[in-house]
């Protein structure tokens, strides 16, 4: 591909987020306010000039209420004339006073409405779109599209194939952010461009069959690291975001360029292709300015983040598209089982960790260098599971995918005073001294051959009081394949002639918040030929192991998962432990003896459950 | 004792910030001081922006361009 898009998105938003609540602190709600309508369009309109000056064309995302407004549509066509601008439909942006007179009610996230409303406000809000412009729109989208909303839209207006369709990892980290008043729980998704199941909007399609129709793309692009340990709405391609994150001294705001310079490095692990979204509501140029920061600041932040692409389209580094024209590029450039990869680099913290987030149709993985390559984030896409939301199904508000490992949630390496937390990693131990993997920090280099992505990790010393090893990780993600591969190398040892017993293991639970969840549906299994052993989850703290195991695993209902360890040696002995109700997880693992040069492999695979 | 309101560009507060929690605080007129109605900050907006201050210790790469991604 070798392209580095840029997707600039702008709405008329007549009622911003935040602007009542802020502009209209101490004032009764009125928002049909005259003076929060002439602000918002203020807004929008320049907007639309820094990007047209910069010499880009955007996505017009009209809003429901914008549809209401004449001068709003008049503009839309105008740009669309003049520079090229898509005009699209978004589904934010539904409150105004028509919208509250039909509805009766303060919603306005399209993902949380009852199955029946949505498809009455969609096509409310298309036929009002069609109405205005003589048209239905090729793209659309919301923070969250959940699957059976964009199935109805793609069947009633085919013309859509393109959807804003989830903000990476905005979900019980924004919640606490927000004091607790902002439900957006949607994590476990992709965070570049994917094509969405029709089963699941997070989990990619894996052929034509599952195809949904449209190429989604994310609400901005987020930090991977730092939006995965704080709060999103500080670190992505949002220039507000940045200076609500206070990343900023002196009016300078270099972490945004850098930002974004990470985004374009990413085309190394994507056969030449990197992206980009910025998409910026007009709540956050508020007049009376936000986040401590004056209006003058947000305007600066937003026409220097503006400059700065601009600048890298002038050098020949940058193609900007509207919403419609990349999800055309898109498909034609990427193959449905085409994993998306991104070795991530600290540049804000200083830390110099180094996150490797890999996903495909059958998995979302996190590996963690500074613990030695251990897994810790892992979303069983291979099941495709069917989660409807909103009013009227068993998870009004909580959109996220449900992880097996996570890190942040469920404890990973660390733990206090007793009990697991969720991880993939390895120990090794010699005359009753044990070391984790994860306690070894670590550097990984990038590479592929053929169809394999590799994760090859700077050899780590672990050391015994008697006895010194030099170990390597490397780590495989073969397309399609549904598995993960994890190879251990003894490259020397301080006494050849010694052996060490290695332990590889995974501590999973499933969830996707910080809560536990009923694990009493789980099923444990050691297989060997025709022996078989089980656990049925009840917190009771059991053990089984069978030597020569043909594989470990777990079955979990709740979420239509499989997910099964296997070794590379015949002689290793699998096992797998249940929990108990101060430790809800459960372990799966292979031990084995490792002598000097030996390399040991298993494979951690998921697979859908019914 | 009349009600507090928001004071200029809604600071939030900065002992929240540091537990990433973003919170607007209020301003109390009588005592010149803005004030968290979760915790227990106070303080006047010269120690509010000292305080901010202190919330960017983490970025310890706040001032740099970086160019390096390897």
């Amino acid at each position: 591909m070798g392209k580095f898009i840029l997707n600039i998105i702008h709405r008329p938003e007549m009622v911003p987020e935040y602007a009542e609540k802020v502009t209209g602190q101490g004032k009764k709600e009125d928002i049909s306010r005259k003076s929060l309508l002439t602000e918002s369009l203020d807004i929008f309109k320049l907007q639309q000039q820094i990007a047209h000056d910069n010499g880009f064309k955007t996505t017009i995302q009209m809003t429901y209420a914008s549809l209401f407004n004449e001068e709003a549509v008049s503009l839309a066509k105008e740009h669309h004339e003049k520079f090229g601008d898509e005009i699209s439909l978004t589904l934010l942006g539904l409150p105004c006073k028509e919208f509250r007179d039909k509805y009766k009610t303060k919603d306005f996230c399209i993902w949380m409405f009852s199955m029946e409303d949505k498809k009455s406000i969609v096509d409310d809000v298309f036929e009002k779109f069609h109405e205005c412009f003589g048209f239905y729109p090729e793209s659309t989208g919301s923070y969250y599209m959940d699957a059976e909303l964009t199935n109805y839209i793609k069947e009633k207006y085919p013309t859509v194939k393109c959807a804003v369709a989830t903000c990476w990892e905005e979900g019980p980290k924004a919640y606490h952010t927000c004091n607790n008043s902002w439900y957006t729980f949607m994590d476990g998704g992709p965070w570049n461009p994917w094509i969405p199941s029709r089963q699941n909007t997070h989990a990619p399609a894996a052929d034509e069959a599952e195809d949904s129709g449209i190429v989604a793309i994310p609400h901005l692009s987020r930090d991977l690291l730092a939006c995965y340990d704080g709060n999103g709405s500080n670190f992505g391609t949002h220039p507000q975001n940045v200076l609500r994150g206070m990343i900023y001294q002196d009016g300078q705001y270099p972490y945004l360029y850098n930002l974004i310079d990470q985004y374009r490095h990413l085309e190394k692990f994507n056969h030449g292709y990197s992206y980009n979204m910025m998409f910026v509501g007009p709540g956050w140029l508020n007049k009376m300015g936000r986040w401590e920061a004056s209006y003058e600041l947000l305007k600066q932040s937003y026409e220097d983040g503006m400059a700065y692409y601009g600048s890298l389209k002038k050098e020949g580094k940058l193609t900007d598209m509207t919403m419609a024209e990349f999800a055309d590029y898109y498909r034609s450039n990427k193959t449905y089982t085409q994993p998306e990869c991104a070795l991530w680099k600290d540049i804000l913290y200083g830390s110099d960790k180094q996150l490797f987030w890999y996903c495909d149709p059958f998995m979302r993985t996190c590996v963690n260098m500074d613990q030695g390559g251990a897994i810790v984030d892992l979303r069983p896409y291979a099941a495709k599971l069917n989660w409807p939301v909103g009013i009227g199904t068993k998870h009004v508000t909580d959109a996220s995918y449900p992880f097996l490992i996570q890190e942040k949630y469920r404890a990973g390496y660390f733990t206090h005073y007793a009990g697991e937390g969720t991880i993939r990693s390895a120990k090794l131990s010699y005359h009753g001294e044990e070391v984790d993997l994860a306690l070894c920090r670590t550097k990984a280099k990038f590479s592929e051959e053929g169809k394999t992505r590799i994760l090859t990790l700077d050899p780590v010393d672990i050391e015994f009081n008697q006895l010194t090893i030099e170990l390597q990780t490397k780590i495989y993600f073969e397309e399609g394949s549904s598995k993960i591969g994890m190879e251990r190398t003894i490259l020397e040892m301080s006494n050849p002639k010694a052996e060490v017993d290695i332990n590889e293991y995974m501590v999973a639970c499933y969830g996707t918040t910080e809560y536990p969840e009923d694990m009493t549906s789980i099923t444990l299994s050691c297989k060997k030929d025709n022996e078989n052993k089980e656990i049925l989850y009840a917190y009771k703290c059991r053990e089984e192991q069978l030597d020569g195991a043909i594989e470990v695993s777990a079955v979990i209902p709740p979420i239509e998962t499989k997910v099964l360890l296997t070794a590379s040696k015949e002689e290793a002995t699998g096992y797998i432990k249940e929990g108990y109700a101060f430790s809800p997880m459960f372990t799966l693992g292979y031990t084995s003896k490792l002598k000097n040069k030996e390399v040991f492999t298993t494979w951690l695979s998921l697979e859908k459950a019914n | 004792m009349a009600q507090s309101g928001k004071g200029k560009l809604n600071y939030r507060c900065p002992s929240c910030f540091m537990r990433d929690i973003d919170i607007d605080m209020f301003y109390d007129k009588e005592k010149k001081e803005y004030y968290c109605i979760r915790c227990q900050y106070t303080g006047t907006e010269e120690d509010v922006l000292k305080k901010n201050e202190m919330a960017r210790f983490r970025y310890r790469r706040i001032l740099n361009r970086i160019k390096e991604f390897d």
